[in-house]
């Protein structure tokens, strides 16, 4: 029984909640989210317990992850990045776990709904905006006009405004097309397994090739669930260091 | 699109076609507890992990530089104490070598010393051997000559059958002799 590929993406309630009007039921991808969060936290809970000077495997896989963000928040936004190492540090991990969650058969990926990832980069957006006003005041404004003679400012700022502008939707975007994307993908050569299989006769034999593609899509996947959550946390820092240096360093 | 075999515990699900991501009547359950998870961690890595990790990374860095440092220092105690064994045997040594020439030369002035008084002792004992020789040859001439005149008396005597006096026949060996 081939189920539609969308189905995985359908937000089920599981405990209904209603609160002024408003549906905010526990679902299967709150449950979901629980699991990530949790499962961070438990990870980092563990790791972190002894603390030691000479690191066991888990405080060492913490301290690598710190390190990585840590890295390239000072890569990307300078050292007075590190201010907002602790949104960084979690956009990044809440989304590659949401990823690499989802890759589980059967689990809910998170950061395949749009209302999530958007929530997300705007949590970033706002954060760049009132970074960029709290340090520039109405100068943080110079961000959409770099230094150029007037007659291509005329052009310049308009453009810098739509780039702006543009940017909440392709970092939404960007993750959620990729995650919706290929769980689809995946679901869809499942369905083909499955359809050729029951076909009978040579067909069955002819369900080996999306079987073995979804193996070689799967490894893919892991490298996309780590590749967005990478993409959306050094984008977010390239925009906070824009906020905090305007194009002073560009 | 939507299956509708399903057996949700009596909620209302609206189980009308569409793309799932763009219900919007999920999206108040979906940006609320993804506020409330995300918050969760949030306050989790900011409070929790993210202080316990730098503490951690920078308690090795200290405690590398501490033990480097450590290190540095002992291995200059040990190049101190290397010196301070090494002063005294050098020292030593020198005094060693200072004994020896000292011991050397006093050997030596000695040995001089002695041979001087050994070739002193040896000079006199050939002076005194020197003039008994000299005594001695005196002696012997002398004799030469009482042995000669007896002997000129008996010749004479024997070839022409005079007999020389003594005081004659000495007066001859006498002039034979300076002759």
């Amino acid at each position: 029984m081939a189920a539609s590929p969308m189905e995985q993406f359908e937000v089920k309630p599981l405990i209904p909640i209603h609160v002024g009007g408003y549906d905010i039921s526990f679902t299967n991808q709150a449950l979901w989210m629980c699991v990530v969060v949790g499962a961070v936290s438990l990870f980092m809970a563990v790791a972190l317990r002894k603390r030691s000077v000479v690191p066991t495997r888990m405080q060492s896989m913490a301290e690598m992850s710190y390190e990585f963000v840590a890295n390239m928040i000072n890569m990307a936004a300078g050292e007075e990045g590190l201010k907002f190492f602790p949104l960084i540090f979690t956009v990044f991990l809440f989304i590659a776990a949401s990823n690499f969650f989802g890759l589980i058969p059967g689990s809910f990926t998170v950061t395949s709904q749009i209302a999530v990832t958007f929530t997300l980069t705007a949590l970033v957006i706002l954060t760049v905006i009132v970074t960029g006003f709290i340090r520039h005041g109405i100068g943080f404004f110079r961000l959409f006009a770099p230094d150029a003679p007037i007659y291509i400012l005329l052009f310049l700022v308009p453009l810098e405004v739509i780039s702006f502008c543009a940017r909440p939707m392709s970092l939404s975007m960007r993750l959620f097309a990729n995650m919706l994307a290929g769980h689809t993908m995946l679901k869809v050569m499942a369905g083909f397994v499955i359809t050729l299989g029951g076909a009978g006769g040579v067909y069955t034999l002819l369900a080996a090739a999306p079987e073995v593609l979804i193996v070689g899509l799967t490894a893919l996947e892991f490298l996309v669930a780590f590749l967005q959550a990478y993409v959306f946390a050094i984008l977010s820092c390239i925009y906070l260091s824009e906020a905090l240096h305007l194009h002073d360093n560009h | 699109m939507a299956d509708t075999a399903q057996t949700t515990s009596g909620t209302t699900v609206p189980q009308e076609g569409g793309f799932p991501p763009f219900k919007s009547q999920t999206f108040p359950s979906q940006v609320f507890w993804l506020t409330v998870t995300f918050a969760f961690l949030f306050v989790v890595l900011w409070r929790y992990a993210g202080p316990r990790i730098q503490g951690a990374i920078a308690e090795r860095r200290g405690k590398i530089n501490a033990e480097l440092a450590a290190a540095e220092q002992s291995r200059r105690g040990a190049e101190d104490a290397l010196a301070a064994y090494e002063a005294p045997l050098i020292e030593a040594r020198e005094r060693a070598r200072g004994a020896a020439e000292e011991t050397r030369t006093k050997f030596a002035q000695e040995a001089e010393s002695a041979k001087a008084a050994a070739e002193q002792e040896a000079d006199t004992v050939t002076a005194k051997a020197e003039e008994r020789i000299a005594a001695l040859q005196a002696e012997a001439r002398r004799h030469i000559a009482d042995v000669a005149k007896d002997a000129v008396i008996e010749i004479v005597g024997r070839l022409t059958g005079e007999t020389v006096s003594a005081q004659e026949a000495a007066e001859a060996v006498q002039n034979a002799v300076k002759g």
